[in-house]
């Protein structure tokens, strides 16, 4: 009986080049070495495993295993919603509705799909955070820097687009606070103007069809094409930190690294799955472009520009907080390049760049709380 | 006939019709040349929009611009408001010309019935003639919102002699009636909500006959809207006893002007006010009112149930529908109260709360996380598991590893 999976493998090794395929995986990180695509895949494996494995599993290293698992899961559970979800004004709603009420396990699968998405965009944060920390964005790993940036602006995207898909009163009317805020940028407003459809004051079946489509297909492969881009990066500068192939040679300590992983992967679910159930996201009542309700904030990720929006609302005009935000995010993109520190790795802690990280930070948390009282 | 003299002819000729603005402007009638803030004035009528115009009350000669041959003939200035009514009769009672607009022919019958009518028959310039309610040049449609009869206008019409202290005086009518009227709860629904379906002067004392209703006429007047309240006060105790003793119906708790709306919680000092403070009657009232301050409880707590349920979301059409059921027959209970009978408010409120706390217990029961969450707490408990294996798995891996280092 054993026989039969092997015979399979030797039929379709015949005819289909298996190591090339799994070594795909190694471009997501669920393998840690590079694989010889042109030996056959058990030969390759053997000689993979023999190598020495990196410290993959310390913990600091996990946030980025979390966005991984995460972004699996928003896959995954994305992937069924989009069989029951209609994407028009008429109909989104009720069929959000159906997936909650009628299909079996649809509401924990929803729940689990907005969960995922705020807790990706939190370890995404967390993650950005480390690198700061361990000052990760000095040469060589600037891009490592810039395609950290670069996914948490992707993963907010997915989050707005995807908060708009039930059309619920919330989800309509926090959107068009969003686009309120982010039609304030200048140049970028145009491009983003474009796919809401609309001048921001209401949003249209164009504007949920266009976020639909970003949402379930332009973001997710940029996602996907970032993710890989970073893992390249790593492969070609190595992991930071200390001597990353240190210790734990060969087959043994990978299996070890696949049992953290599996470990990881358990407890992500249920902390994700005691989320959705204990802390589900309220469905509300089917939006009516034609009455706002009261008190609607934009989504927390916006709240502290939005109450800059408010704050300067009487003495500045728009278009310039607009642009301070613009200049604030490419700064944040180009921190690697703006650093003196990085052509001296060894340089010690700079208190100036610290002074102004904790600075921003106290900056954002404060007009988070003003936009919140405003809102 | 030289060439100049017929130039002088044909320029004198267009200089005389030039002289004529208003032929010029094709207008038949030139009265608007004297009177042109008359003119304006009458504009906006629904008399000129139906070809009523100056000549059809006045008189007189409309195509002439001379003083002495325009008021001529059958001219009347009708400055004598003693005439007035009946000169607005010779067309209002004549059922040939209001037909067209199926406009009733009785007001002036009706309004040499009424006070106003009567005095005015005695010669008494003072009362109320046809243009004081309904302006003169510019009279509108009762509908028009302008018009000072229009159920918004009406009580400050009224109120142009009802509040004049001085007029009422003469007549020994009390003066306060509109001020208690504004108070009532009918003229905050009218005049600040804007809800033309309540009552204003007229829905009570008519229009062109204004009487006021007597004792043993009130509850009728008040009974042609609030007809379920008046049936059950019928049926109750209360009609015939105050009938013996003089006292005006729905008036003795409600009030006639300043008409009253009491709070549930007020039943029981309302009882008291006749029958004495600690009376059975009282204890009664306090009795309603805990019948329906329950009853509003039971279906407060079911609606917050329905909102909590709707945004999980359950389905709860069902539960909306039957909770609106509930709240009719809550809506019952305050016309039932005026028959002071317990076992009638308690029919309908009975009713009520058995809904509302239906629809609380099938609602709690499917909200009821106790499920969900031990469900969870198991899910949790093989998650736990599966993590130890895990974890004495790489532990293994660990300790092997030493072994071959060591």
């Amino acid at each position: 009986m054993s026989q039969h999976p092997k015979r399979l493998l030797d039929w379709l090794s015949r005819r289909l080049n298996l190591t090339e395929v799994f070594s795909l995986l190694t471009s997501y990180g669920f393998f840690y070495t590079e694989i010889d695509s042109r030996k056959p895949l058990a030969e390759a494996l053997e000689e993979a495993l023999e190598k020495p494995v990196p410290s993959y599993s310390n913990w600091p290293r996990v946030l980025g295993l979390i966005v991984l698992v995460l972004m699996t899961v928003e896959i995954l559970t994305g992937g069924l919603l989009a069989l029951y979800y209609l994407p028009t004004p008429q109909s989104a709603h009720a069929s959000v509705g159906v997936i909650l009420q009628d299909v079996g396990f649809g509401a924990l699968i929803h729940q689990a799909h907005f969960w995922g998405a705020q807790m990706l965009i939190a370890v995404l944060l967390l993650r950005l955070g480390r690198f700061f920390v361990q000052r990760v964005y000095r040469r060589p790993r600037e891009l490592v820097w810039v395609f950290g940036i670069l996914l948490l602006l992707v993963s907010l995207q997915a989050d707005l687009t995807g908060r708009m898909l039930p059309w619920t009163t919330t989800s309509y009317w926090s959107s068009v606070r969003a686009i309120e805020v982010l039609a304030t940028i200048p140049v970028i407003s145009n491009i983003m103007l474009f796919f809401t459809g609309t001048s921001g004051a209401f949003l249209s079946e164009v504007t949920l069809i266009r976020g639909y489509i970003l949402h379930i297909v332009v973001l997710p492969l940029l996602a996907i094409v970032l993710i890989y881009f970073h893992f390249s990066t790593v492969r070609r500068v190595g992991l930071s930190g200390e001597a990353s192939t240190a210790g734990m040679p060969g087959r043994r300590a990978f299996r070890a690294h696949l049992a953290s992983l599996a470990i990881i992967f358990v407890l992500l679910l249920g902390v994700l799955i005691t989320l959705a159930v204990l802390a589900p996201e309220p469905f509300e009542i089917k939006a009516d472009p034609f009455s706002t309700p009261p008190g609607i904030d934009p989504p927390w990720y916006l709240l502290a520009p939005f109450g800059l929006l408010e704050m300067t609302a009487d003495f500045l005009p728009r278009w310039i907080v607009g642009l301070v935000m613009l200049l604030a995010t490419t700064a944040l993109v180009a921190l690697p390049f703006l650093s003196r520190s990085q052509t001296d790795p060894g340089a010690s802690r700079r208190p100036l760049l610290w002074a102004l990280a904790v600075a921003m930070v106290a900056v954002w948390v404060v007009l988070t709380l003003y936009g919140a009282r405003m809102a | 006939m030289t060439s100049r003299s017929l130039r002088i002819l044909v320029l004198s000729l267009a200089g005389i019709a030039c002289s004529l603005p208003s032929f010029a402007a094709g207008a038949k009638e030139a009265c608007g040349s004297c009177h042109p803030e008359n003119r304006v004035e009458t504009e906006p009528s629904v008399h000129l929009a139906e070809g009523v115009t100056c000549v059809s009350c006045h008189g007189g000669d409309p195509e002439s611009l001379r003083v002495e041959t325009a008021h001529r003939g059958d001219f009347r200035p009708l400055t004598n408001r003693l005439q007035s009514p009946a000169m607005c009769a010779q067309c209002h009672s004549d059922l040939a010309k209001m037909r067209p607009y199926n406009l009733p022919i009785d007001q002036y019958a009706i309004y040499l019935t009424s006070q106003h009518g009567n005095a005015v028959s005695a010669g008494d310039p003072r009362a109320a003639v046809c243009s004081d309610c309904h302006g003169f040049h510019d009279v509108r449609k009762t509908t028009d919102p302008l018009n000072p009869v229009h159920s918004a206008n009406v009580t400050a019409t009224c109120a142009g002699c009802h509040a004049d202290r001085g007029l009422m005086a003469k007549y020994d009518i009390d003066p306060d009636v509109v001020a208690e009227y504004r108070s009532s709860v009918h003229a905050r629904v009218l005049l600040d909500e804007r809800n033309s379906a309540a009552p204003d002067c007229t829905s009570c004392h008519g229009s062109h006959g204004p009487t006021p209703p007597g004792v043993g006429d009130i509850d009728k007047i008040c009974g042609s809207c609030h007809t379920k309240t008046r049936q059950a006060f019928l049926d109750g105790p209360h009609n015939q006893a105050m009938l013996d003793a003089g006292l005006p119906e729905c008036a003795s708790c409600h009030s006639n002007h300043a008409i009253r709306r009491f709070e549930v919680a007020e039943i029981e000092s309302l009882c008291a006010d006749c029958h004495g403070e600690g009376s059975e009657q009282a204890a009664l009232g306090a009795k309603f009112t805990n019948l329906i301050e329950s009853t509003r409880e039971e279906l407060v707590e079911a609606d917050g149930l329905i909102t909590q349920a709707q945004r999980v979301p359950l389905n709860v059409e069902d539960h909306i529908g039957r909770l609106e059921e509930g709240r009719t027959f809550l809506t019952e209970a305050f016309p039932q109260i005026h028959s002071v009978s317990l076992d009638a408010v308690e029919r309908v409120t009975r009713r009520s709360r058995s809904i509302g706390s239906e629809i609380q217990h099938e609602l709690y029961t499917r909200l009821d996380r106790r499920v969900a969450h031990a469900t969870l707490a198991v899910f949790w408990f093989y998650l736990l598991m599966t993590v130890a294996i895990l974890w004495r798995y790489r532990q293994k891996l660990a300790a092997a590893k030493n072994e071959e280092t060591t």
